[in-house]
């Protein structure tokens, strides 16, 4: 479901223990944005916006395109859960398994 | 002294603002005012960081009243609140709730209230009164200021408004996507709608889906004022959006194609505005149609051989344009690309020579270099970085960058080297830093 973008190097164990889901989507997050980080280090109860893995509202913008393309959950910030979702990896993923279409 | 009011045609009961679904009028709006500038601290400029845009606009209005300057700082990285606490160490802050900015002191608007004994009297602000200082990188390490006056704000949001066909007698509702912090949104978004006696989502949408509600909040007709980043996403996801009158886009270049999408799937017009900081919005253009822009009524071209200006009553001298542009009939121009030095990430607009020379004060960085790869696909480029830093994590260079530069501008991914691939005159060429991101790639590929 990773569509394909550049080639990394990592192995594919994580030192956290992620879910199946919480894998793929630290994949996806990492290859959409292009970040300096392995997906296998992301830690899955770490802020992703600000402070964390840095992330902006682009970013934002450019993962719930994403998201609503792979799982066809379609994120709205108006609605109170949102803040919550995007707060880390955990997260959003549980988000995605509430929400999702495919 | 020449004045010009705070807003336009003046109808107490007209709408100006839509907060949470709840409609403020223009004699609330003035009541809000009155009572905040009684409670503004004696000071000279003020750093407005309210999100919210009606109340944003609360405080910009109450700071000119009291013949405040409000600036805009370029982001709200702690080296920009830095510098401005060293350049305008008298200045306080205006916030959302209780946070605490760091060198300032911080105040909160007052929770909007109705005066019953408003006496409705509109404020007439001086033209020449310095209502807002913008910023932009300049090359050399330390930013520019850009004063720009009330008057300068009036007329270009006057002159846009009469180009778009916006008539104080046929009011419409503004929805934005941009922020109000910067000159676009601050022009698009407030001075354009206050001055025509318009309204505002007091919002600031995001998603998709947010932007079909907000939209939905407000009463037709609409106009949206966005971005091509953001019209990619509506039109990616297949949003069906209310109808909208017309499209407004601006920060960067739209692309032809997207803005056909954009009017076939919304059924709408889409124009856009060409601008920048030092001189505000100077051309529209529906991209549809046309390649040439179209400046506003009163801006004149000039070119030379050291390039294009603009001139305009309301600028003390010409300005010259920071992209690559010709001069095609007196009151047209077509845009061909970006000066070398410059980047616009997002809407962010910064300086390569400026980001190097910060990258390379980074302590244990001993070479370093942005880089800007070609556009692929539709979604924002980001910067690249090489970098020499023996001994260094990435992690560690991206954390100090993160305190000196827009965080628009981080880099997507930081390289870390032995060394550049600097030519005999110690020069980086574009084509040798093609080819070191072409290795890397080749590099991955087989796992090394």
């Amino acid at each position: 479901m990773v569509s394909e973008g550049p080639p990394h190097t990592w192995d594919d164990k994580s030192v956290f223990d992620l879910s199946a889901l919480e894998a793929d989507v630290a994949k996806l997050i990492v290859q959409t944005l292009n970040l300096n980080i392995d997906p296998v280090q992301i830690q899955p109860e770490q802020p992703l916006f600000n402070e964390g893995l840095g992330l902006d509202s682009i970013d934002a913008l450019e993962l719930s395109l994403v998201i609503s393309q792979c799982y066809g959950y379609k994120i709205r910030s108006d609605d109170p859960e949102t803040v919550a979702t995007f707060a880390s990896l955990r997260s959003l993923c549980q988000s995605i398994e509430k929400h999702r279409t495919k | 002294m020449t004045t010009a009011a705070l807003f336009g045609p003046y109808h107490a009961d007209r709408v100006l603002a839509w907060e949470n679904g709840h409609a403020i009028t223009y004699s609330h709006f003035l009541s809000d005012v009155g009572a905040l500038a009684d409670l503004l601290p004696e000071k000279p400029t003020v750093i407005n960081l309210v999100d919210d845009r009606y109340r944003f606009l609360v405080g910009f209005a109450a700071a000119l009243v009291r013949g405040q300057t409000t600036l805009l700082p370029p982001s709200r990285a702690p080296g920009a609140l830095g510098q401005l606490a060293r350049d305008y160490a008298a200045s306080y802050c205006l916030v959302d709730d209780t946070e605490q900015v760091e060198h300032f002191p911080s105040y909160q608007i007052p929770q909007s209230r109705w005066y019953p004994t408003c006496t409705a009297k509109i404020p007439q602000i001086p033209v020449d009164h310095p209502a807002v200082v913008a910023f932009t990188s300049g090359s050399t390490g330390s930013p520019l200021s850009h004063s720009k006056t009330w008057g300068s704000l009036v007329t270009v949001a006057r002159s846009t408004g009469s180009r778009l066909g916006l008539k104080a007698s046929d009011p419409v509702t503004i929805v934005a996507t941009v922020p109000h912090h910067h000159m676009y949104g601050l022009e698009a978004s407030i001075m354009l709608p206050i001055q025509h006696g318009m309204a505002f989502h007091a919002g600031r949408p995001l998603f998709p889906e947010d932007v079909r509600s907000a939209l939905a909040e407000v009463p037709s007709p609409r106009i949206l004022v966005t971005t091509p980043l953001h019209i990619r996403a509506c039109v990616t996801a297949g949003s069906r959006l209310p109808h909208v009158k017309y499209i407004l886009s601006a920060t960067a270049p739209l692309a032809r194609s997207l803005a056909r999408q954009a009017e076939t799937s919304f059924q709408t017009s889409v124009y856009e505005v060409y601008g920048f900081t030092e001189a505000g919005s100077l051309a529209t253009r529906r991209t549809v149609a046309e390649d040439t822009w179209h400046v506003l009524d009163g801006i004149t071209l000039h070119q030379d051989s050291a390039g294009c200006s603009l001139q305009a009553p309301y600028l003390r001298e010409p300005i010259s344009f920071p992209d690559l542009v010709s001069i095609q009939a007196p009151h047209h121009f077509v845009l061909h690309g970006r000066g070398t030095d410059l980047v616009n990430i997002g809407g962010h607009r910064g300086s390569l020579s400026d980001l190097n020379q910060k990258l390379n004060e980074i302590e244990g960085v001993q070479d370093g270099v942005f880089f800007l790869p070609d556009d692929k696909g539709p979604s924002v480029t980001r910067l690249i970085a090489f970098v020499v830093a023996p001994g260094k994590a990435a992690e560690h260079i991206l954390s100090a960058l993160r305190t000196v530069i827009d965080p628009m501008f981080l880099p997507r991914p930081l390289h870390l080297l032995p060394k550049l691939p600097r030519n005999g005159t110690g020069k980086l060429t574009r084509e040798s830093l093609l080819g070191l991101l072409h290795e890397l790639h080749q590099g991955e590929r087989h796992g090394t």
